[in-house]
């Protein structure tokens, strides 16, 4: 891809996996890069990936990563030309675009009056239903019930009722049949006035069960956007996506290019620049509904650039600094090809209620292989601060066809380590293996439907797994020098050291 | 040459022994059963075992911990594994009367002070991490003999926030 090579410096306003993987594309274009950390990520990996680190100071995100006076004063003091924000903190603030901005240096994002204008749910709505793209059809201002009645009716059905003051499906309901309507129209007036206060209601579609697909979308500053078509992000819980993938199983050429020709009407209504995630749902009779803009890189970009061969990150810095769409694209075949899935590794406890972890990473072992990508913000040794996201690392895997795809990722979860405190990885494997998700007979409601995925067949270790567990105390090689081989020893009855003919060879020793 | 540990399973202790016989050959002994198993540690931190007899399971297992919990992931599954514990828990003392914290994270506040009589079950410090909230107790029953735990301080997993003096049954 030929990038506008105009920067020099660029800072990264990020930590963890997503700096590590801004980091790597700014070497590969031979971009000096500038990492920022809060004291509790002094060795974070994006620390150690950066050619220099600025130190933020602080803990919380609030005193470090999403402090923008100390942001612009690290790119400041670093000479930095540019900021990319990564994603979460402050990628998707409109003030610090502009603070950028107004500080000389370029924003690696859209420009601040685009975000401002897909920033809300009601004025991105509206800008949607401007742009011609197909939004939940529905009322939004306050009814009776008569008049309820008739835009159900005139929606068609099944559709939800649902309070305006709504959230935590309280007051909701799905009517499927004409009849029912008034009823549940009284029912939920009664129940938002309790819960909210306001027994106003809403009537719309039901668009249930639903599939997560969103569109990625790049624009430049010269009035040109493309599409890198869709991914699928339906195996979700409590809103988080779980896993990722492109393209999607149900998403056929047409829709491929309604979906995307939506996502572009709507960059290039609001003067879109850099690149932008369309998030709609579909149902099951292949209709798609506009939810939200994302107006950042996503967590899930390395599916795209699998399945499409762009480097968004790439992209992202030429868009940037200027440079034409036309320059980097041409000749290339945008055309998915093959299927790639992502796994999201993350410290929590699928088993116990997706409780998050912190704390030392004693051991990581990340899988390699043909198709297998890992963009990892951990290593052995590392300690994970309590203060930010969960999420240690990201599976990537590419195969030929979807099923080669899902039976790689599972081959490479297993051989997925990250011991010390609980992750999410079994529960991942449990997911990818399931029926279902290799059917792709999946909705957003999938994991809330099958408990069963997150708590895991409770079957207590064989005699296997036991005298695995005493092999590797005795002969295991301990990346992370120290805590474990100290604990065992002053608990006094043999070391784990015990087999000293091994010798005491190491690959790399972390250094606090 | 002999590593020993024991783990509950089941709600029982089960002993595990490894004896190197030579080489790379271990007899392994889990509660009555006999097994050997060919091993060899791997560079990336991994063992590599090999069941000897007719199922030959076989790959790579990777371990960390310490002997009072100890997690191992073989066959793609991870174990988290105990010893046995006279008393207490996770989120409570080892039955010795301190309080440790059971992960990185911040004091939410001290509920007790040096002198206070406490219940085993009494929450006696809040620590919050990744913004949960977890109330520890003594698991026994005594006298608050020192604090060291303040409110708002950062603490890392397995430090010592209070210490009890268990009082005599």
């Amino acid at each position: 891809m030929a990038v506008q090579p105009l920067l020099r410096r660029v800072l990264v306003a990020n930590r963890g996996e997503i700096a590590v993987r801004v980091i790597r594309g700014l070497r590969e274009l031979g971009i000096e890069s500038i990492a920022v950390h809060s004291d509790a990520d002094a060795r974070c990996a994006h620390v150690l990936a950066a050619d220099r680190a600025v130190s933020l100071g602080g803990n919380t995100a609030a005193e470090s990563y999403l402090d923008i006076g100390k942001v612009l004063a690290a790119a400041k003091e670093s000479g930095a030309e540019a900021i990319h924000p990564g994603y979460g903190f402050l990628s998707e603030n409109s003030a610090f675009a502009r603070a950028v901005k107004a500080a000389g240096l370029v924003f690696v994002g859209p420009n601040a009056a685009a975000m401002d204008r897909l920033g809300g749910k009601k004025a991105a709505r509206e800008e949607a239903i401007a742009a011609g793209v197909p939004v939940i059809p529905g009322t939004e201002q306050d009814l009776g019930d008569d008049e309820l009645i008739k835009v159900a009716k005139e929606i068609g059905l099944p559709v939800m009722v649902k309070a305006s003051a709504g959230g935590g499906g309280r007051g909701m309901r799905r009517v499927e049949r004409e009849q029912d309507l008034a009823d549940a129209i009284a029912a939920g007036r009664r129940e938002a006035k309790e819960s909210f206060g306001d027994d106003r209601m809403i009537v719309e579609r039901a668009v249930f069960p639903a599939r997560h697909i969103e569109i990625q979308f790049v624009a430049d500053q010269h009035g040109h956007a493309v599409s890198l078509h869709e991914r699928e992000c339906s195996v979700q819980r409590r809103h988080q996506k779980v896993l990722e993938e492109a393209p999607s199983a149900v998403v056929g050429e047409d829709l491929r290019k309604a979906m995307g020709e939506a996502a572009i009407a709507l960059a290039k209504r609001v003067g879109y620049d850099n690149a932008g995630t369309c998030e709609f749902l579909v149902d099951d009779a292949g209709d798609f509904y506009f939810l939200e803009v994302n107006t950042r890189l996503q967590v899930e970009h390395p599916v795209t650039e699998f399945v499409t061969g762009v480097d968004l990150v790439h992209l992202q810095l030429h868009v940037a600094a200027g440079g034409k769409l036309e320059d980097a694209l041409a000749g290339k075949d945008l055309t998915p090809r093959g299927h790639s899935i992502e796994a999201r590794i993350c410290a929590e406890s699928p088993e116990q209620g997706y409780i998050p972890a912190a704390g030392l990473l004693e051991l990581v072992h990340e899988p390699t292989g043909p198709g297998i990508r890992v963009d990892s913000g951990v290593y052995s040794g590392w300690e994970v601060p309590p203060f930010y996201d969960s999420m240690l690392a990201k599976l990537v895997v590419w195969g030929p066809d979807r099923a080669t795809a899902c039976d790689r990722l599972s081959e490479a979860l297993k051989n997925t380590a990250y011991l010390g405190i609980p992750t999410n990885v079994d529960f991942l494997r449990r997911v990818v293996d399931d029926e279902a998700f290799r059917t792709a007979a999946i909705h957003t409601d999938m994991l809330s439907r099958r408990p069963e995925l997150a708590e895991g067949p409770q079957e207590s270790p064989d005699d296997h797994a036991l005298a695995a567990a005493v092999l590797c105390q005795a002969l295991q090689r301990s990346p992370a020098a120290g805590s474990s081989s100290s604990s065992a020893s002053a608990a006094g009855v043999e070391s784990t050291q015990v087999w000293s003919d091994l010798g005491g060879f190491r690959l790399f020793e972390v250094t606090p | 040459m002999k590593l020993s540990r024991e783990f509950v399973r089941d709600g029982d202790a089960v002993a595990v022994q490894v004896e190197r016989l030579e080489g790379d050959r271990f007899r392994v002994r889990v509660g009555d059963k006999v097994y050997e198993y060919d091993a060899c540690a791997l560079p990336d931190g991994g063992v590599r075992l090999q069941r000897i007899g007719d199922d030959g399971r076989g790959g790579v297992a990777h371990g960390a911990g310490s002997q009072q919990s100890y997690m191992v992931r073989v066959d793609g599954r991870t174990h988290a594994l105990e010893a046995p514990q006279r008393r207490g828990g996770a989120g409570s003392a080892g039955g010795d009367g301190t309080v440790r914290a059971p992960m990185t994270g911040t004091v939410l506040e001290v509920a007790c002070k040096p002198g206070d009589e406490v219940d085993a079950e009494q929450t006696l410090v809040v620590v919050s991490a990744m913004k949960m909230e977890h109330k520890l107790s003594a698991g026994v029953a005594g006298v608050v003999q020192s604090v060291s735990a303040e409110a708002g301080a950062t603490v890392d997993q397995g430090d010592a926030l209070i210490v009890v003096e268990v009082a005599a049954d």
